[in-house]
C-alpha cells in the first residue's frame, strides 16, 4: 500500500533570523567600499562591478529557468528545492536596479559607446564598430536592458507568487497556470539571456562574435547555479531546517545535475574553443589569442582542470555525489572558478597587457552578494520554504535511489 | 477556486491490460503466420533496394563524375544524405539513453521501435561516405591500419573523427538494442512451438531466465549504457557539424553548429519516429501501449527542438551581420534571397514554422496533423543540410568560380534506394523482433510494483491520486 | 520423462502470484539462512535488491577499467602515428595537436566502456548459458511471460527438500515442483 509521506520538519524560516540584516550589512559595506573606489579607478570599478553584477544574475537568471523547466516536464525530483529557486527569481524586477551603474559605466566598460569611432575620415573611425553600430548603441543598449529586466521580472515575480497561492489555496489547477506561464517563458528566456550574454560580455570586445556565445553564458551560470543550491541546502541544514524533508536521495539528485552540466559546460566550451583554434581565422581567434597571454591563460587551464576534469572524475563516482563533504567541497570550488571565469572573460578587455586583480574585485563580489543574498533570505522566509500542496510533492518525498 | 483545471498523469498503458495480454500483444506479430500484406510491403522495399545496388554499381564502375557535382560544389547530395540519415538516427539513442536517465517512463512505449530505427538510418548513413570516396577498393585507408605506403590517417581531419564517430554510434547503439532484447527474445523463446523460432531464438536470448540476479547487474549496466550512449549521441553530431565548422567556408564555420545541429537531428529523428509510429501502432494494433498521449509528448518534443533550430538560424543570420565580415554577411543574404532561396524558405517553413502549431494541444493529439508534420519536418531537415553543404559552397569567395548545382539521375536513384534499404531491414525487424521493450513495459505498469498490492491479502490496489479541494482565497 | 530417481535434484521451484509475493518470499529465504537461492520474474521488481541481500554490481569497476584503456589506446595510437612514426605538419598545428584529438580520444573511450559494459554484464551473470536444468520445467516458461518463480538450489549447505517446500507452502506457493539436472 503506497502510504502517504508527511512533513514533519517546520516549513518556516526562522522570522526573527538575523542572517537577512547580516547579509545586507556586508552588502553596504562592500558597495561603499567599492563606490570609494569610483573615484579612484573609474574603469577598474566598473570592470570589477560587471563582474560580480554577471556573476550573481547568471543565479538568478540559472534559477528561473530551472523553475520553468521543472513545471514544463511536469518533473517531482526537485519540488523540494522549488521555492529557494522561486525565492531568487522574485526578485528580479528589484535586482535590476543593479543594472544601472552599468548604464552609467557604458563608456568605462564598452569601448564601442564612444561615438567618435563612428565618425568617417576620422583617425578614431573603426569600420568594424561603425557597421555594428545599430545594434551597438548606448540608447538600444538601454532599451534592451529594460526589455531583458521587464521579462525576467515579470516572469520570477509571477512563477512565485502562484506557486505560493498554491500553498494557500490548495488549488492543483495553479500547476497548470504556471505550465502556460512557462512554456512561452522558455522561449523568451533563450533569447534575452543570449543576447544578455552579448551585451555585457560579448561586446567587450567589440571585434570578436561567436554565434555560441549566448549558449556559453548560459552554460557556465547554469554549472554554477548547483553549486549554489548544494550550499544552500547544507546551509540549512546545518540550521537544522526541513532535515527530514530534504533528504541524502534529493540531495543526490542534485549532484547529478551538477555533474551533468558540468559536462555540459565542457562540451560547448570546449566547442566554441575548438571551432576558433582550428579555423584560426584572425577576426576570432585574437580573443582567444589575449587571454592566452600574460598570465591570463592560467585562469583557462584553470577552468579546464578545476571546472571540467576535477569535478567530472569525482563526481562520475555515486558514492560521491553522496558524500556531503566531497559535493561540499566540488561545489566551493566551482563557484570560484565560475567567478574567475568570467574574470577571464571581461578583465583582458582592460588589462589586455597582462593579469591583474584588485581589491575592488573583492569588494563588489561582497556588495552585490550581501545584497543578492540577503534579498533572497529576506524573501525565503516570508513563505513557507515547500510548495507544500504542490502535486508533485509526495512523488518527490517518496523518492528513493534508484539502481 | 481558479479557472485552470488540474488534469492527473495519464496512465502509461491505456486498456485493462495484465502481464499475459501484453506478451500476447507484442509477440504474437512475430509468432503468427507471415501476412501476405508483408510480403508484399517487403517486395517494395526490396525494389527500391535494387535501385541503390544499381546506382552505386554504376558509381563504383564509373566513378564520381555521373553525380551532379561541379567545380566549387565538390559536396553535393552525398554528404546531405549522409547527415540527414545519420540525424535521422539520433532518435532511437536519444529516447533510450536521455529520456532513460531523465526518468520518463513514456519512453518504453517506443524505445525499441525507435532503437531499431536508429541503426538503420545509420546504415543508411553509412552508405554514403563509403562510396562517396570514388575508389572504393582502398577505403580501408580510412582506418588506422598498417600498410606498404607506411602512412597513418590524418588525426587532425574531421573527417576521420566522423570515421570513428559514427562507427562507435554504431556498435554501442547496436548493443543498447541489443542489450535491450535479450528478455524478450527469452519471452518469445519460451512461447515459440516450432524447431526453427527455438533454437534462433534461444541463440540469440543467450539461456536468459528472468533470474533477478541477472535483472540486478542487467539494470546496472543498462545505466552505465544510458550514461554513455547520452554523451555520444551528442558528440557524433558535433562532430557531424565539425566536418562543416572547422573550415573557414562562410556559412559553416560558426560556433554555435555543435548545438544547433544536435537539436537539429533530436528533432527530425523524433519526426521519423511519429511518422513509423502513427503507420505501425495501426497496422498492428498498438494504440493501448503507443498512446496518443506519447504522441503529444512527442510533439512537445517537436516544438522544443523545432524551436531550438529557430534559435540557432536567428543565431546565425544576427552574428553574421553583427561580425561584420563581408563574406558571412553575403552567404546569409544569399541564402536569403539568392539562387537557392527556394530552398531556404522550404526549411524556414517546414523546420521553424510548421512545428509552432504544436502549441496548441488539440494539434498536437490529432493523428493526422502529426503525421503530417511529421513528414514536413523531415523534408524540412533535408533541405536544412541542402542549404547548409549546397549554398556556401556554390557562391564562396570568388564570385568569378561561382556555379549552379544540381543533382543527376544518379544521385537522386542513390538516395532513394537508401529508403529501400532502410524499410528492408525495418519490415525484417517488425517480423522477427519485438516491436516494443516488452519487459520494459510491464516494469512500468502499477501491476508491477510491490507497493501496489494489500499488506494482508497480497491482492492488487489500484493507486489512487486524490485531488485535493481548492479553498476559497483567504486573504 | 524418465524415472527419477537416476537424476541429480537440481533444486525446488515455486510459482507464486505476484511480484510482492515473490518480493516477500526472497526476504523469507534471506532471513531462514540459505544464500544458494534465486528469483525469476518477467522484469526487474523494484525492491528486489533489497529483499534478496543483493551485494552492489562490480560491474562500475569493469567500465572504469575498459573506460580507461580506451583512453590509453586511442592516446598511445595517435600519438604514435602522427607524432613519432610519421609526422606531417598540418595547417601549422603542433604535432601533438590535443584539441584536434579529443573527439576520438572520447569516441574510443566510450566505445570500450561500452564493450565493458554489455560483455561484464554478461559475464557477471554467466551468460551465455548452454543449458539451464530450470528449462526442464514446462511451466518453468511464464518465468519470461507473467510467473513470478523462486528457487531454491540443492547445492545450498541447508538444503532439505521438504523444509524448503514448506516454506514456499507457507509463502502462499501456487505451485511447487522438484527440478532436476
Amino acid at each position: 500500500m503506497s502510504h502517504k509521506p508527511t512533513i514533519t520538519d517546520t516549513l518556516q524560516f526562522p522570522a526573527d533570523s538575523k542572517v537577512p540584516g547580516a547579509l545586507f550589512g556586508v552588502g553596504a559595506v562592500g558597495l561603499i567600499a567599492t563606490i570609494i573606489g569610483y573615484f579612484l579607478d573609474a574603469d577598474q570599478f566598473f570592470f570589477s562591478y560587471l563582474v560580480s553584477f554577471t556573476f550573481f544574475s547568471g543565479i538568478a537568471l540559472s534559477a528561473l529557468i530551472m523553475v520553468m523547466l521543472h513545471h514544463i516536464t511536469k518533473s517531482s525530483w526537485g519540488v523540494v528545492f522549488r521555492r529557494i529557486s522561486e525565492s531568487f527569481t522574485a526578485n528580479i524586477w528589484i535586482w535590476a536596479i543593479f543594472v544601472v551603474p552599468i548604464l552609467f559605466g557604458i563608456h568605462n566598460l564598452y569601448h564601442w559607446s564612444h561615438p567618435e569611432l563612428l565618425e568617417y575620415g576620422t583617425e578614431e573611425y573603426d569600420k568594424i564598430v561603425s557597421g555594428k553600430s545599430p545594434f551597438l548603441n548606448s540608447t538600444f543598449f538601454i532599451i534592451r536592458q529594460v526589455i531583458y529586466f521587464a521579462i525576467w521580472g515579470f516572469l520570477g515575480y509571477k512563477l512565485h507568487k502562484v506557486s505560493v497561492q498554491m500553498d494557500e489555496t490548495n488549488d492543483w489547477g495553479l500547476s497548470a497556470l504556471l505550465r502556460k506561464v512557462s512554456a512561452p517563458g522558455i522561449l523568451l528566456f533563450a533569447f534575452t539571456v543570449a543576447f544578455a550574454g552579448f551585451d555585457w560580455l560579448m561586446s567587450l570586445d567589440p571585434h570578436w562574435f561567436s554565434t555560441m556565445f549566448g549558449v556559453y553564458f548560459f552554460a557556465i551560470n547554469f554549472q554554477a547555479f548547483w553549486p549554489i543550491m548544494i550550499l544552500i541546502v547544507f546551509y540549512l541544514h546545518k540550521q537544522g531546517l526541513l532535515t527530514n524533508t530534504i533528504r541524502q536521495v534529493h540531495i543526490y539528485d542534485l549532484g547529478a545535475w551538477f555533474f551533468a552540466f558540468t559536462v555540459f559546460y565542457a562540451y560547448i566550451a570546449f566547442s566554441q574553443f575548438l571551432l576558433i583554434y582550428y579555423a584560426n581565422l584572425p577576426e576570432e581567434t585574437l580573443w582567444y589569442y589575449h587571454r592566452m597571454e600574460g598570465g591570463w591563460q592560467y585562469l583557462l587551464y584553470g577552468s579546464l582542470i578545476f571546472r571540467f576534469a576535477v569535478p567530472f572524475l569525482v563526481l562520475l563516482n555515486r558514492e560521491a555525489k553522496k558524500n556531503r563533504m566531497i559535493l561540499g567541497g566540488m561545489s566551493a570550488l566551482v563557484l570560484i572558478i565560475h567567478f574567475a571565469e568570467i574574470y577571464w572573460i571581461a578583465m583582458p578587455t582592460l588589462y589586455d597587457h597582462g593579469f591583474s586583480f584588485s581589491w575592488m574585485d573583492i569588494t563588489a563580489f561582497l556588495g552585490l552578494g550581501g545584497v543578492f543574498f540577503g534579498l533572497f533570505f529576506r524573501q525565503f522566509k516570508q513563505n513557507d520554504m515547500i510548495p507544500k500542496n504542490d502535486p508533485k510533492l509526495e512523488d518527490c518525498l517518496s523518492k528513493s535511489y534508484h539502481q | 477556486m481558479s479557472k485552470y483545471q488540474y488534469v492527473p498523469e495519464p496512465a502509461l498503458v491505456k486498456g485493462d491490460h495484465d502481464f499475459s495480454s501484453l506478451t500476447r500483444l507484442v509477440t504474437d506479430i512475430n509468432l503468427r503466420e507471415t501476412p501476405k500484406a508483408w510480403y508484399l510491403a517487403m517486395m517494395g522495399a526490396n525494389a527500391l533496394l535494387m535501385l541503390m545496388v544499381v546506382a552505386i554499381g554504376y558509381l563504383i564502375w564509373e566513378g564520381t563524375g555521373i553525380w551532379g557535382l561541379n567545380n566549387p560544389v565538390g559536396w553535393g547530395w552525398a554528404i546531405i544524405n549522409f547527415v540527414w540519415w545519420v540525424g535521422i538516427g539520433h532518435a532511437g539513442t536519444l529516447i533510450s539513453a536521455i529520456l532513460f536517465l531523465f526518468r520518463q517512463d513514456w519512453r518504453t512505449a517506443i524505445n525499441r521501435f525507435a532503437e531499431a530505427m536508429t541503426i538503420f538510418a545509420v546504415m543508411c548513413a553509412g552508405v554514403f561516405p563509403a562510396i562517396h570516396v570514388g575508389r572504393i577498393w582502398v577505403v580501408y585507408w580510412m582506418f588506422p591500419i598498417p600498410n606498404q605506403m607506411a602512412m597513418w590517417p590524418n588525426f587532425n581531419s574531421p573527417l576521420l573523427w566522423d570515421v570513428f564517430a559514427v562507427s562507435t554510434y554504431f556498435t554501442v547503439s547496436l548493443l543498447f538494442w541489443y542489450v535491450g532484447l535479450v528478455p524478450d527474445l527469452a519471452t518469445i523463446r519460451d512461447r515459440a512451438t516450432d524447431k526453427i523460432r527455438k533454437v534462433a531464438y534461444g541463440i540469440f536470448s543467450l539461456g536468459w531466465t528472468g533470474s533477478n540476479r541477472h535483472w540486478w547487474n542487467y539494470e546496472k549496466a543498462y545505466m552505465i549504457l544510458a550514461g554513455l550512449a547520452t554523451p555520444l549521441v551528442l558528440s557524433v553530431h558535433t562532430i557531424v557539424s565539425f566536418d562543416f565548422a572547422v573550415s573557414m567556408i562562410p556559412g559553416w564555420h560558426t560556433t554555435i553548429f555543435p548545438p544547433y545541429f544536435v537539436a537539429g537531428a533530436i528533432f527530425s529523428g523524433f519526426a521519423m519516429v511519429l511518422t513509423l509510429m502513427i503507420v505501425a501502432r495501426k497496422i498492428y494494433g498498438m494504440k493501448d501501449i503507443m498512446t496518443d498521449d506519447h504522441m503529444e509528448k512527442m510533439n512537445i518534443v517537436i516544438l522544443v527542438t523545432g524551436s531550438m533550430v529557430g534559435f540557432a538560424y536567428i543565431m546565425e543570420f544576427f552574428i553574421a551581420w553583427y561580425s561584420g565580415v563581408e563574406y558571412e554577411k553575403a552567404i546569409f543574404m544569399l541564402r536569403a534571397t539568392g539562387p537557392y532561396a527556394w530552398a531556404y524558405w522550404a526549411m524556414m517553413t517546414c523546420n521553424v514554422f510548421s512545428p509552432q502549431f504544436f502549441w496548441s494541444k488539440k494539434l498536437r493529439r490529432s493523428v493526422g496533423f502529426t503525421f503530417f508534420i511529421s513528414i514536413v519536418v523531415n523534408i524540412g531537415m533535408w533541405f536544412e543540410r541542402f542549404v547548409i553543404t549546397v549554398t556556401s559552397l556554390a557562391n564562396d569567395y570568388l564570385p568569378s568560380s561561382w556555379d549552379y548545382y544540381s543533382p543527376t539521375i544518379w544521385d537522386v536513384m542513390t538516395y532513394v534506394g537508401t529508403f529501400g534499404l532502410f524499410f528492408t531491414m525495418f519490415l525484417l525487424f517488425l517480423r522477427f523482433l519485438p516491436m516494443i521493450a516488452l519487459a520494459e513495459v510491464k516494469a512500468v505498469i502499477p501491476l508491477a510494483d510491490p507497493h501496489n498490492y494489500d499488506e494482508e491479502t497480497n491482492e492488487y490496489v489500484a493507486p489512487k491520486v486524490e485531488v485535493p479541494e481548492p479553498q476559497s482565497e483567504k486573504v | 520423462m524418465s524415472t527419477t530417481e537416476d537424476q541429480k535434484i537440481h533444486g525446488i521451484l515455486a510459482e507464486f502470484r505476484n511480484p510482492k509475493e515473490l518480493t516477500d518470499v526472497a526476504k523469507k529465504m534471506v532471513n531462514s539462512g540459505y544464500s544458494k537461492f534465486d528469483t525469476f520474474s518477467p522484469f526487474p521488481i523494484h525492491g528486489m535488491d533489497k529483499a534478496m541481500n543483493l551485494k552492489k554490481s562490480k560491474l562500475g569497476w569493469i567500465v572504469l577499467g575498459h573506460g580507461i584503456l580506451g583512453f590509453s589506446i586511442a592516446i598511445a595510437m595517435m600519438y604514435f602515428m602522427s607524432v613519432i612514426d610519421y609526422p606531417l605538419n598540418i595547417s601549422g598545428k603542433p604535432f601533438f595537436n590535443a584539441p584536434a584529438w579529443v573527439p576520438i580520444t572520447f569516441e574510443l573511450t566510450v566505445l570500450l566502456s561500452a564493450f565493458g559494459a554489455v560483455f561484464g554484464m554478461f559475464f557477471l551473470n554467466g551468460l551465455p548459458k548452454l543449458h539451464n536444468p530450470l528449462f526442464n520445467s514446462e511451466r518453468f516458461k511464464k518465468a519470461t511471460d507473467d510467473g513470478f518463480f523462486a528457487c531454491i538450489e540443492a547445492d545450498d549447505d541447508m538444503f532439505e527438500a521438504e523444509k524448503v517446500k514448506a516454506l514456499f507452502q507457507e509463502a502462499g506457493a501456487t505451485h511447487i515442483e522438484e527440478v532436476y539436472e
